[in-house]
């Protein structure tokens, strides 16, 4: 009675022809059949967002859905981030999240990721309530989001870049997110500064100032040693940011 | 932790639906999934048979026709949220269609489905419920439109047939003096609502409420209707006072349990808040007077 069938996947833009019981879950299927085991499973129960992908360009969470259900689709994984038009080595949220420091453990990235790349398909150019909405059927116990929430602006940012240096501006206000100056409001509560570890990179460490000002951060950590460079930004930080997070 | 085996069943007509129900031992009906599947995984429900009716595309529609909306079986949640035909005039599905949930949620889950479940805690519910609107199903003897006021029984219970597929919920055209409403009160995205008010006002040419309709979710058996408020309401002009007293009798009315994320009294007096500031963005909506709130955000 739960006779196996055959389903068609294109995951990642290769055909997959799988055999499942009908109570297959997708995020099953993903991970056991094609051994695809990026795609993560955190609570079991549909909360945590781990388990999304991408289905027909839209994200889902696998474990909520059938396989079966699934025969036909079009899916994207977190291993097929690297191999889309717009990746250059590795995909700009990728890269997004290893400069903006989006994780510590790791185990919600793959679905922050697939929540991040549905975003930015859909919104060049989002600002920060916005991710905040896209990622927020996805849970992280390590960062606060803060670093998350950067690293998908540091995405937009890159692919805004790009697209300018391509001759054309992409995003509605002429591209005006790619600047420094214009893109990005500073963090709502800076509590980072107060937990700074003195390392770059780290604990929100230097960026807080402004997170996405890379330039001066690299000038100020080659005109004299770290910890000057991290004083001064601090300082910084305490006059602007630091009165509005106690 | 994994479903028990089920038999699955691919319709892509009303009709081969329809006559799956009636020849079937105890199907089950899969639709967004988004209920049923960690039901299914923690069996809490263990049917032999599951009809899934994913395959049927003549249900994924939403549009106004007839002198009314029409919320097809297969439309998302996310389909109402970024629908063209959703705008003010339909402000409490704009409301409600933002607050289901989680966006992965809303990109599978449907308003029938979530309707269908009939969880005390659903929105859809009292949407339905605030606009008068109809739960729409095909059976063995043809169609039949169930009000929303007679469609839910229990927690989970409906007087749904178990031969009966509902293709549709809909909800009357409004008028140009109709505003709607919905407010939730939730502690983060993802969860069920732990009240929420939606709110109908229609009103005549002279200002004066001709028409109430409020439901209120998760704070009764079942989405419930908060007649007394909606009586009081009716054949009066809005002011803040009037939304105040309608608020209390909401509030009155409603029948909350205390639990993890608060007291019923709190409960019942979060009725009372969202009730008044429905009723606000109802009026406003309406395009009558702008109704200062009492109950400030």
């Amino acid at each position: 009675m739960t006779d196996e069938r055959e389903i068609t996947l294109t995951v990642n833009g290769t055909e997959h022809t799988v055999e499942v019981e009908p109570r297959r879950l997708l995020v099953h299927a993903i991970r056991e059949d094609l051994d695809l085991t990026g795609t993560h499973i955190g609570c079991d129960t549909g909360n945590c967002g781990a388990c999304t992908v991408l289905k027909d360009g839209e994200p889902i969470k696998s474990c909520l859905m059938f396989a079966a259900q699934a025969d036909g689709a079009e899916i994207l994984t977190v291993e097929g981030m690297e191999d889309l038009p717009e990746a250059d080595g590795i995909h700009p949220l990728q890269e997004g999240f290893r400069e903006e420091h989006g994780l510590q453990c790791g185990y919600c990235t793959p679905g922050m990721l697939m929540s991040g790349k549905a975003l930015l398909d859909e919104d060049p150019d989002p600002d920060e309530e916005t991710i905040r909405d896209a990622i927020s059927g996805n849970l992280c116990r390590c960062t606060g989001y803060q670093n998350i929430v950067r690293s998908i602006e540091y995405a937009a940012d890159e692919l805004a870049d790009r697209a300018a240096a391509d001759g054309g501006a992409v995003t509605a206000d002429g591209g005006a997110s790619a600047s420094p100056e214009g893109g990005h409001e500073p963090p709502a509560v800076g509590g980072d500064a107060d937990t700074f570890c003195g390392r770059e990179d780290c604990c929100g460490g230097p960026s807080e100032a402004d997170p996405f000002d890379r330039e001066a951060l690299l000038d100020d950590a080659e005109g004299g040693n770290g910890d000057a460079a991290v004083d001064s930004t601090d300082t910084a930080v305490d006059a602007d940011d630091r009165g509005d997070s106690v | 932790m994994k479903s028990a085996p089920f038999e699955h069943h691919e319709p892509t007509t009303v009709d081969e639906a329809v006559s799956l129900l009636e020849s079937l031992d105890d199907p089950t009906i899969l639709a967004g999934g988004q209920s049923l599947v960690p039901m299914l995984r923690f069996r809490l429900a263990n049917p032999d048979v599951v009809v899934d009716i994913n395959g049927i595309d003549s249900l994924d529609y939403l549009r106004e026709e007839d002198g009314h909306l029409r919320v097809g079986a297969l439309a998302r949640h996310a389909d109402v949220a970024e629908s063209d035909v959703i705008d003010e005039k339909y402000g409490s599905f704009a409301d409600a269609a933002p607050l289901v949930a989680d966006p992965q949620i809303r990109n599978r889950g449907t308003v029938v489905g979530s309707v269908a479940q009939a969880d005390p805690k659903g929105d859809w519910g009292s949407v339905l419920l605030a606009h008068e609107g109809e739960v729409v199903a095909r059976g063995p003897d043809g169609e039949r439109a169930i009000p929303a006021e007679e469609f839910f029984l229990l927690p989970y219970d409906t007087t749904l047939g178990e031969d009966e597929l509902i293709t549709e919920v809909r909800v009357p055209t409004p008028s140009p003096n109709e505003g709607s409403a919905y407010h939730k009160l939730k502690r983060k995205t993802g969860d069920y609502a732990m009240a929420g008010v939606g709110v109908r006002l229609t009103f005549d040419d002279d200002g004066t409420i001709e028409s109430a309709g409020i439901g209120m979710t998760a704070v009764d058996i079942t989405n419930a209707r908060a007649t007394d408020a909606e009586e009081r309401l009716e054949g009066e002009r809005p002011s803040p006072d009037l939304f105040a007293a309608a608020g209390e009798l909401a509030a009155e009315q409603s029948n909350p349990e205390s639990d993890e994320h608060g007291g019923a009294d709190y409960k019942a007096r979060m009725v009372d808040v969202l009730t008044q500031r429905a009723l606000g963005d109802a009026a406003e909506r309406a395009g009558t007077v702008t109704v200062k709130r009492r109950v400030t955000q």
